[in-house]
């Protein structure tokens, strides 16, 4: 007998190995849920459509594969846009379910009706309608194959109810695209080795790419055989340990001072999985003025994008960091990066009463090595990012491309499922956390082992900081100082929480949320007027750094 | 400066949108184009002229290619057509 469309969807979707959805039903997308409850899958009711795609986004992020989420038409699936863009900014492997209204209505104004496929076509890899329900089992197998190869994405596909409802005359038979495994380039991959081996100041420029391509054992492998310094972008965190005597820091507006001066002192720059995105480099024309470039990257597009490449090296990046000399002379230029390394160390010997957040965040990853931080946006993000030790990528969850706050809390909830057992934090601001705070009941209905870190400076930080050094401290609607009560509002949902203010209370802070068990909000109140350094003013090179103002 | 892309693609729905958004997107203008759709093969052979300023034509090439539905691009740049496969865009 054969199956409605809505059960060849699920069906397709066990196939796939999917074992969590996350999603929020509705009217058009009532089949598919109604399906569902005849599957091993488990669904995850996220209490916005936002939330249930960003915390797809970090399921797919911890777990290196395809993460689906779902919604109905009309206002479920333009709740979905930001998720998805996130997805695409970061080349997360995204599935997105929407339900659509019925196919003869389509593009009549109907109830609930909108043109997602047009909304989301900038922002996906690829986009599907299915017209027949026969096209069902080759659109979301095709779906999850567009979502991982290559430059992994997100991939929408859009699902009349009526296609849903319908039962295929027969079952369809399909078969796959091969999927392609480009090697590099020969001639290429000899101009690489020929920069390497003349190069005296080489640098390695890691970013998102290589946990993407699942090349970061080969990327440390390779760091260590040739002792070549390492750079990683926001993204590329945790590629080598943040603690590897050869990294340097995170590059760019908020990197560590020694990972700039290395790149713009440098002869060679390796580009790993980067893409010499603006808040990395700066001034493009400034940055890295005296490097050749070597560019490996699964886009062919990135190569030349921004920066040329002396050397371009698509295809597998196993296979072209396995090509590369080991063998090289560069211990002077190594000696320079470790002592700018040390010159440049990150001080904690901040003056004042107020909490000094980067010394928390770094006695926190000291008191819990294994921790997964789920980050937000704003400053907190970026202290997270110079301060917190990754020992891998999967453990730094942060909205790196698009900038997305209200990814902390969902995010969280993502790593949670993805990886039961593990030991997941969500740092977030006032501001952030705000964005997506319905969040919470998901975490207490699913009885989520997710502790969260609320950084509150009563503002939005990161604005207030760009308003004051750039707009000549005119300080325009960034005041927060009438939050809710941030511990009252868990207990709500039904978390507990508690709320510290001094220096003192910080260690037994980090304490409890290290040792309970069970959802936990810690509030901590900082000093509003905190600012992130150092600070590449923007449009400037990362040769000019700000420090922190006097007085 | 002006030049010429002829792309074959498959004739799926949403295709042509997909094709000429992605071009506007990354900063080309679109000043004519052609489209003819071959119903046998299920697929739209399209030319469409740019004019870009500054923007590299070989990323915007690859970048079309990326896209799902297109077979082939090739470029052709003032007078020197070297129509070229989706292999190896040349311009």
């Amino acid at each position: 007998m054969s199956s409605k469309g809505a059960e060849l969807v699920v069906r397709a979707l066990e196939q796939q190995g999917v074992e969590h959805i996350f999603g929020y039903p509705g009217g058009a997308i009532m089949p598919v849920y109604d399906a569902l409850l005849n599957s091993p899958i488990k669904h995850i009711l996220a209490r916005h459509e936002q939330g249930a795609a960003l915390a797809a986004d970090a399921y797919a992020r911890v777990t290196g594969r395809p993460a689906v989420c779902m919604a109905t038409s009309g206002p479920g699936a333009t709740n979905l846009v930001t998720g998805i863009a996130n997805a695409f900014m970061d080349s997360v492997p995204l599935v997105i379910i929407t339900g659509q209204v019925p196919t003869v209505v389509m593009g009549t104004d109907a109830f609930q009706e909108v043109d997602v496929f047009g909304i989301t076509m900038p922002i996906v890899k690829h986009s599907f309608i299915v017209r027949r329900a026969e096209d069902i089992p080759r659109t979301i197998a095709q779906a999850f194959q567009i979502a991982a190869e290559g430059r992994p994405g997100p991939v929408l596909v859009d699902l009349p109810k009526d296609i849903s409802n319908a039962v295929p005359g027969a079952t369809s038979i399909f078969e796959m695209r091969r999927s392609q495994h480009d090697s590099p380039d020969p001639a290429q991959l000899e101009i690489a080795r020929e920069l390497i081996r003349n190069a005296k100041r080489p640098v390695l420029y890691g970013g998102g790419g290589i946990p993407m391509a699942g090349a970061v054992d080969a990327f440390r492998a390779y760091a260590r055989a040739s002792g070549i310094p390492v750079v990683l972008t926001l993204k590329g965190l945790g590629s080598v340990p943040t603690r590897d005597e050869n990294f340097l820091g995170m590059l760019g507006m908020h990197g560590n001072r020694a990972a700039n001066q290395a790149i713009q002192e440098s002869d060679l720059l390796i580009c790993i999985g980067a893409r010499f995105d603006d808040r990395a480099t700066g001034r493009l024309d400034g940055f890295a003025p005296k490097a050749r470039v070597i560019h490996m990257d699964a886009d062919p597009s990135e190569i030349n994008k921004l920066r040329h490449a002396d050397a371009g090296l698509l295809g597998d990046l196993l296979e072209s960091l396995a090509a590369m000399p080991t063998e090289l002379s560069i211990e002077p230029w190594r000696r320079w990066c470790a002592e700018r390394k040390a010159e440049h160390a990150w001080r904690y010997d901040a003056p004042g009463e107020y909490i000094y957040v980067p010394d928390m965040l770094r006695r926190l990853t000291d008191a819990a090595p294994d921790v997964t931080i789920a980050c937000d946006v704003g400053q907190h993000q970026m202290w997270v990012a110079q301060h917190c030790h990754f020992d891998r990528p999967e453990q730094h969850l942060t909205s790196a491309g698009l900038g997305t706050m209200g990814y902390g809390v969902p995010a969280g909830i993502g790593a949670c499922l993805a990886r039961p057992g593990a030991r997941v934090v969500t740092v977030s601001g006032d501001g952030s956390i705000m964005m997506n705070i319905q969040e919470l009941a998901t975490i207490k209905r699913y009885g989520l082992d997710l502790k969260i870190l609320l950084v509150d400076n009563s503002s939005l930080g990161m604005v207030r900081q760009w308003q004051q050094l750039f707009h000549q401290e005119r300080y325009s609607e960034v005041d927060l100082s009438d939050n809710p009560d941030f511990v009252e509002v868990a207990k709500s949902f039904g978390i507990p929480g508690f709320r510290i203010t001094r220096r003192d209370e910080v260690d037994g802070a980090i304490r409890r949320l290290v040792e309970t068990e069970g959802p936990l909000l810690a509030h901590v109140c900082i000093d509003p007027k905190s600012n992130v350094w150092p600070l590449v003013p923007p449009g400037q090179s990362n040769d000019v750094m700000m420090e922190e103002l006097s007085a | 400066m002006n030049h010429t892309l002829r792309m074959t693609i498959q004739k799926v729905e949403g295709a042509i949108i997909r094709l000429l958004g992605l071009i506007e997107r990354r900063g080309f203008s679109v000043t004519g184009m052609n489209a003819h759709a071959d119903e046998a093969a299920q697929r739209v052979e399209i030319t469409v002229h740019v004019n870009s300023s500054g923007r590299s034509i070989e990323t915007l090439a690859k970048q079309i290619e990326k896209l799902y539905d297109v077979h082939s691009v090739a470029c052709l740049t003032a007078a020197e057509p070297r129509p070229v496969l989706k292999e190896s865009v040349a311009c």
